[in-house]
């Protein structure tokens, strides 16, 4: 039988409008009632179709390859073929009575033989080895890259007029990270942070603007894998003057509130 | 749909995916990139945090994609709930800050759509479109404004002046209609 009371619950569900109370209580509820779970699974596929009501659009070209390049690093181990290893076919004759010049000849003809295999494999190898090198160094050059893009962003806003520059310290969650912001009047900002511990999966840094007793979100940020991370952002115009910045832990997606611990904050 | 498409049905997508095949990704992207970015542009309403929302799913896909249950509905239900769901997280991180006021942008966006994009899947958009042309005014807007701007029950009365029973059962009555109208024809979507 299908529970009357969570009708209402499910189709708001359904159409991500549930209030956050009553979305612990339904799912609480479908954790046990199958009947009310299939309903739920029905209400979800007509919401989808709502979409079809947005007009399609098409991305700009560079999001499919920025996916793929994405992915590669995960997949690239496990697929990685490895190329043939050269094979040079000695020749083979049938021995017959030959002259010492003509086994001589045969000999070294061997020799070079096997030195060139000896030389192609090494090649091989080499050239397997550069390729390795090129594309750790081409990820290198884009976090690089980026880096620099944000230095040179830092460097922008504080040659803006009225730049400020705040330092934030490490929590006891991690007491050796710092960090530090850079912003102008009219709210630029660049954070630049290091030493945080990797977030765990589906987790991510955010950026908080805390003022006036208010908790006004920023962007999230991952870390690479000595713990660095920066991120672009604007100040709210009311935190520009009277802002403290904190760094919480939080779902990847970013949330609206601070739900986890602080890693970084700034002095008041 | 393409004919050779169409060979190829989105749960074999999603299993080559979980066997990490990144051709299999890029076969999904290319099959449905035009309607997540329709979806996601129409709530984030800004190209570049739309590009960023879609890239963001596909990656989760990508990650999650063992998460996905046959038994709880289709690839296309779970794929376009989760980027409807996305969009909606960073639409109320960007909207805590400023509100983007933009169903004036909105319309215009409707207007000057490419009309090669309004092909892809215009079967479907008609039906969903006319279904959504029975509801009452009232219930139509109640289901687009949670579904699109991402607002709680509670939000949606406070925004219309309503009460929220009100609101509910205009909520209800528009998706048992919607579901009515659309009956079994739902099971061709995707």
């Amino acid at each position: 039988m299908v529970h009357e009371e969570y009708r209402d619950m499910m189709t708001a569900k359904a159409l991500g409008s549930l209030d956050q109370g009553e979305a612990r209580l339904l799912e609480t509820h479908l954790a046990s009632c199958t009947d009310c779970l299939s309903i739920m699974d029905e209400l979800q596929e007509t919401a989808t179709l709502l979409a079809f009501a947005a007009t399609p659009m098409e991305p700009s070209p560079n999001v499919r390859s920025q996916i793929l390049s994405a992915i590669r690093p995960e997949s690239s181990a496990a697929q990685e073929k490895p190329a043939k290893a050269p094979v040079v076919q000695m020749p083979t004759r049938a021995a017959t009575s030959w002259s010492a010049a003509q086994r001589w000849g045969a000999i070294a003809a061997g020799l070079v033989m096997t030195a060139l295999a000896i030389a192609l494999f090494v090649l091989w190898k080499q050239n397997l080895d550069a390729k390795r090198d090129l594309a750790s160094i081409s990820t290198q050059m884009e976090e690089m890259r980026q880096q620099l893009a944000r230095k040179q962003e830092a460097e922008s806003i504080l040659t803006a007029p009225g730049a400020r520059i705040a330092g934030l310290s490490g929590t006891e969650m991690a007491p050796s990270a710092v960090g530090t912001i850079a912003f102008d009047q009219t709210g630029r900002a660049v954070l630049m942070a290091k030493s945080l511990p990797p977030p765990p999966s589906g987790k991510a840094y955010q950026l908080w603007f805390i003022s006036g007793g208010q908790k006004i979100p920023g962007k999230v940020f991952m870390t690479n894998e000595k713990g660095e991370g920066a991120l672009s952002d604007r100040i709210p115009p009311q935190a520009l003057n009277s802002s403290v910045f904190a760094i919480t832990l939080e779902p990847e997606s970013g949330v609206t509130q601070p739900t986890g611990q602080i890693y970084l904050v700034s002095g008041s | 749909m393409h004919p050779n498409q169409a060979q190829v049905s989105d749960l074999d997508l999603l299993n080559a995916i979980k066997r990490r095949d990144e051709q299999a990704l890029a076969d999904l992207y290319d099959r449905y990139r035009v309607i997540l970015f329709g979806l996601t542009m129409r709530i984030l309403n800004s190209r570049e945090e739309a590009e960023d929302v879609l890239q963001e799913v596909l990656l989760q896909v990508w990650r999650r994609a063992e998460d996905f249950d046959e038994q709880r509905g289709r690839p296309f239900t779970w794929l376009v709930t989760m980027t409807r769901s996305r969009a909606i997280d960073r639409l109320r991180v960007l909207g805590a800050r400023q509100r983007l006021s933009e169903s004036a942008a909105r319309e215009t966006m409707e207007e000057t759509s490419d009309a090669a994009l309004d092909a892809f899947k215009s079967e479907q958009r008609e039906i969903v479109k006319s279904a959504l042309a029975e509801l009452t005014e009232d219930q139509r807007s109640t289901l687009l404004l949670a579904y699109f701007e991402g607002l709680t029950q509670s939000e949606i009365a406070a925004k219309l002046g309503t009460p929220l029973g009100t609101v509910k059962t205009r909520m209800r009555s528009g998706m048992i209609k919607l579901r009515e109208i659309l009956g079994e024809r739902i099971k061709t979507f995707s």
